[in-house]
């Protein structure tokens, strides 16, 4: 019996991963508002490590307080963080599991702002607001993507520092590095704006820094949105192609990162990613705790709460997913990819049939994938694919209720049809919080002292 | 104490804040718009609720509908109320100065309070699109007045002639009214106001740009179509109308150059109109041109003012049928019994084959000759009013009018004398034959020649001894004191013809008409 390719590690040039499945970016709201991690984040990210996958990708970890997507996720923009991400390495390690943190900026991306950014606009290359839910911001200086930038260098230091074994760009899914990325985005009349060149210049500013920081030996890869599909709504420009996305993949890849993560779609969520179902009925109960985010939100409440209302934005959202499928929807896009590359290629997007990526793996459309909500659903989908399952038992049905709970609830997987009864949705749910912290009493400072 | 306004705490409600202050003056200005809107809307539903209105009043007394219930000419011919209120003071010497129309020998009933009414008999009313129309009806040509002395009341008599109407000097006068400065609306509008109208300003912006211009124009247009016709005419004088000339250039379109000069001379005498029951089937019309009450009476409307498309057939029938059993007013006049016996056996040998006879209690509408037509061939009376009917007319008439409805025209036919009518009601027809053309019954048992020339007609005293009404010797040209000098001289008032009984001895002739006058 030949060896399964899946099992096989992959290789990056300072880091080797046992094999060829990455637990994608997801968390859940379990952080401290600091920006201190927190036992359930140790707790979630071993469920991961636990059931098998090489290596995790973080959450969405900001480099700044002000950079956050929602307030309440882990951060790495402050040093004394660093002992609490060894701790989590040390922890993910356990399970020969790597871990690389992913460093990023929401841009005007900021879906929850919290107390440290409702008061002001969010940084981001353009001053026009996010098009989805009325995001506001104003376009950085040139000091402020300076600033930026040694923030990114800043928390890959930190990673490391905390024993992590590397990290990943967040550029992707409209986050601010794709902010400065897309055409349909970038608006900005200096060097960071206009020519592709240009538009790429922030993203290869941090990777420099990056590297000047932590040097060479250090991983870094980089996801990236293949094709922007930037119009969502509908009069908005379509931004990024492929082809250009190839050239960033290539200039990154000459400024020393060591992969290519490669995604869709210039916002999150988007229709393409993740790509399945849109449940209105979870949105209705969910969207409003975004109402206060955005100056379009209370329109997107509407839109969701009312029957009738509906088609529009089920028009708006399903239009670009016809003749795509759910599991491999930018698979061809990572091949394109990853033929312009010589660094490993990493792809995301509905995977969970192991024969599936398998044959991706063979025919050189990517050297791994990255998966979130099939592992949300089935931890332990690649040790029942060692077992020799193509498929779990009961598999991701893609019905995205993990996401749109996101807003209000704690992560994991709401599709009730895969749990025997509500009680044990609800008890899957809680396994997060099984692993209690040790509770420290604060010390007690004497008046006199004070 | 006053509230302060609380900061807003999020950036996204401070913009949200800005936004609403930047939209507010344009949330004004859409909700401005929007009131402007259904202000707009409200006034177009308003506008075309009046637009669309076409009612008159339905009068549940058939002596009232008769009087003024509408047959449809005020759509169609009408002029607006408020104007024929406002003519007489814009015109104060055609109306002899008075603020109605009696001058053009209009009939105005008073009210319980004593009051004139408003509108006078023959005239009625209707609101086609929000503005009241006012026109003819079938009364305005069927209701006459008499006096028994001079001095004595005057008793108004429906179904008898307009003995008092002046159509031609009425419509002459609107015609000229038409084109005259004082219907301008910097000079209309007051005297409407004047009148009592108060209409709103916007009402007046509609008068002054729509309904002013709108009636003009109708004036201008009928003018142009009856002005040269009406001046070739020497006025017809009160009580009498020509029927088809008016018909052919109005209805026809008719040009004058193309009707023969012999045509336009027929003014005759409005009919009395009760009893029309027992004269279903008689040749009816002074030339006996139709047999069919139905059609007479709707072509009579046409007469009046109504167009095939404005006409109210139920309206005409119910006066058709009200007419049908109307028994005229007895004859007031008291005779001498004996001598009206032996009249009554000299008529019943000589007269009633031809017109029927009066019974002790009604009518009697038997004889063999009674509404046929006698030639004129032998008749020898003007030939004025039988000439207007022409076999041209009488085609286009069957072709043209009520064509493809059950309406359209049947029994016309030209004939070639005139019809021998029943003598009903004859104390209060005169003066005599067609066209009003021989004062009384005693005239008309003398001789053409020995018939007065010229006399006054437009008289309403009855005369108790020669029959009709008091007619006195005039001098043509001259405006007597009361009424109209009508002189048989001019083409169509020939008072020839019809020489029966001329050659009675003269207690004969006493006889005769002693019992004429019980008719």
């Amino acid at each position: 019996m030949s060896e399964d390719v899946i099992f096989t590690p992959l290789k990056f040039r300072n880091l080797t991963v046992k094999n060829r499945i990455f637990r994608s970016n997801i968390s859940g709201r379990f952080d401290n508002e600091d920006g201190s991690l927190t036992q359930t984040r140790v707790n979630w990210e071993c469920k991961f490590a636990a059931g098998g996958v090489g290596a995790i990708i973080s959450s969405y970890v900001p480099v700044l307080m002000e950079g956050r997507i929602i307030a309440d996720y882990a951060t790495i923009h402050r040093d004394d963080f660093i002992p609490l991400w060894e701790r989590l390495g040390a922890a993910v390690h356990r399970f020969d599991c790597k871990y690389i943190l992913q460093l990023s900026h929401s841009g005007r991306q900021m879906d929850f702002p919290g107390v440290h950014n409702s008061h002001r606009p969010a940084l981001s290359s353009t001053s026009r607001k996010e098009t989805l839910h009325g995001f506001l911001c104003r376009a950085a200086s040139k000091a402020e993507i300076d600033h930026l930038v040694q923030a990114f260098a800043a928390g890959a230091w930190r990673a490391r520092e905390a024993g992590l074994d590397g990290v990943e760009l967040h550029a992707a899914n409209g986050y601010l590095f794709t902010q400065f990325l897309s055409s349909g985005i970038n608006d900005r009349t200096d060097e960071y704006g206009g020519p592709l060149q240009n538009r790429a210049r922030f993203l290869i500013e941090v990777i420099r820094a990056i590297r000047a920081r932590v040097g060479r030996e250090f991983h870094l890869q980089v996801k990236l949105s293949a094709v922007d599909r930037n119009n969502v709504i509908p009069w908005e420009k379509k931004g990024n192609v492929l082809a250009d996305t190839i050239e960033v993949a290539k200039w990154c890849e000459s400024e020393g990162a060591d992969a290519i993560h490669v995604s869709t779609g210039s916002l999150f969520p988007h229709p393409l990613n993740p790509p399945g179902d849109f449940s209105f009925e979870t949105i209705a109960t969910t969207y409003d705790a975004m109402i206060a985010s955005g100056v379009d939100a209370f329109r997107n409440f509407l839109l969701f709460r009312y029957r009738m209302l509906r088609p529009i934005f089920r028009w708006v959202w399903f239009r670009m997913k016809k003749g795509l499928p759910v599991e491999g929807v930018s698979m061809d896009e990572a091949r394109a990819i990853k033929a312009n590359v010589t660094v490993p290629v990493l792809n995301t997007g509905g995977y969970q049939t192991a024969s599936f990526i398998r044959n991706g793996i063979n025919s050189g459309a990517f050297d791994g994938v990255a998966i979130a909500r099939s592992l949300v659903a089935n931890n332990d989908l690649v040790q029942q694919w060692g077992m020799g399952r193509d498929l779990p038992e009961r598999p991701c049905t893609y019905c995205n209720k993990c996401l749109l709970n996101a807003a209000k609830n704690p992560v994991g997987c709401y599709e009730l049809a895969r749990f025997p009864s509500r009680d044990a949705m609800i008890e899957e749910l809680m396994t997060i919080y099984a692993t209690r912290p040790t509770l420290n009493l604060p010390p007690v400072v004497s008046a006199k002292a004070a | 104490m006053p509230v302060a306004v609380e900061a807003p705490v999020t950036y996204v409600e401070t913009q949200l804040r800005r936004r609403r202050r930047l939209l507010l003056p344009l949330l004004i200005f859409l909700a401005l718009l929007l009131a402007l809107g259904l202000i707009a809307v409200g006034f177009a539903l308003a506008a075309a609720e009046r637009l669309t209105r076409n009612r008159t009043e339905a009068f549940p007394d058939i002596l009232t509908h008769f009087e003024h219930g509408s047959i449809g000419a005020d759509q169609s011919s009408g002029i607006p109320f408020w104007v024929w209120k406002a003519l007489p003071r814009l015109f104060p010497a055609e109306f002899d100065g008075h603020l109605d129309y009696r001058a053009f020998g209009f009939l105005y009933r008073t009210d319980s309070h004593g009051r004139q009414e408003d509108l006078p008999i023959g005239i009625s009313k209707r609101d086609f699109r929000g503005v009241d129309l006012v026109w003819f009806n079938c009364a305005i040509c069927h209701t006459g007045t008499f006096r028994a002395a001079e001095g004595a009341e005057r008793v108004i008599v429906r179904a008898m002639p307009s003995n008092n109407l002046n159509l031609y000097g009425f419509i002459r006068f609107i015609l000229d009214a038409g084109v005259d400065e004082r219907l301008k609306p910097d000079k209309l509008i007051p005297a409407v106001q004047a009148a009592g109208a108060n209409l709103s300003l916007i009402e007046q912006q509609v008068w002054r740009h729509v309904v002013i211009p709108q009636m003009r124009e109708g004036f201008i247009q009928r003018r142009s179509r009856l002005q040269a016709f009406l001046a070739g005419q020497a006025p017809w004088g009160p009580g009498r109308v020509d029927t088809f000339n008016p018909y052919k250039l109005v209805q026809m379109e008719m040009l004058l150059d193309g009707i023969s000069p012999d045509e336009l001379h027929a003014a005759s005498d409005f009919p009395s109109i009760f009893n029309q029951r027992p004269r279903e089937g008689m040749h009816l019309h002074w030339d006996g041109n139709n047999s069919s009450l139905a059609e007479r009476n709707l072509s009579a409307a046409l007469g009046a003012g109504v167009t095939p498309e404005t006409v109210d057939h139920a309206a005409i029938q119910r006066v058709a049928a009200w007419l049908g059993d109307l028994q005229p007013p007895r004859s007031p006049h008291r005779v001498d019994a004996a001598a009206a016996e032996r009249g009554r056996a000299l008529y019943m040998n000589a007269c009633a084959a031809c017109h029927g006879y009066q019974g002790p209690d009604r009518y009697v509408f038997e004889g063999a000759k009674l509404g046929t037509v006698e030639p004129n061939g032998t008749l020898g009376t003007d030939a004025g009013r039988l000439d207007s009917y022409t076999e041209a007319f009488r085609q286009r008439q069957l072709a043209e009018l009520f064509a493809g409805t059950p309406f359209q025209f049947k029994h016309f036919v030209k004939t070639n004398g005139y019809a021998n009518m029943p003598l009903d009601a004859l104390w209060l027809r005169g003066p005599y034959l067609h066209n009003g053309s021989v004062p009384t019954l005693r005239d008309l048992l003398a001789p053409p020649g020995q018939r007065p020339s010229a006399f006054v007609r437009g008289v309403d005293i009855i005369d108790g001894k020669n029959g009709g009404f008091v007619s006195p010797s005039c001098t043509p040209g001259s405006r007597p004191a009361q009424g109209f000098c009508y002189d048989t001289r001019l083409p169509g008032n020939g008072n020839g013809g019809h020489t029966f009984g001329t050659t009675l001895p003269e207690n004969e002739k006493n006889d005769l008409i002693a019992y004429l006058l019980t008719f």
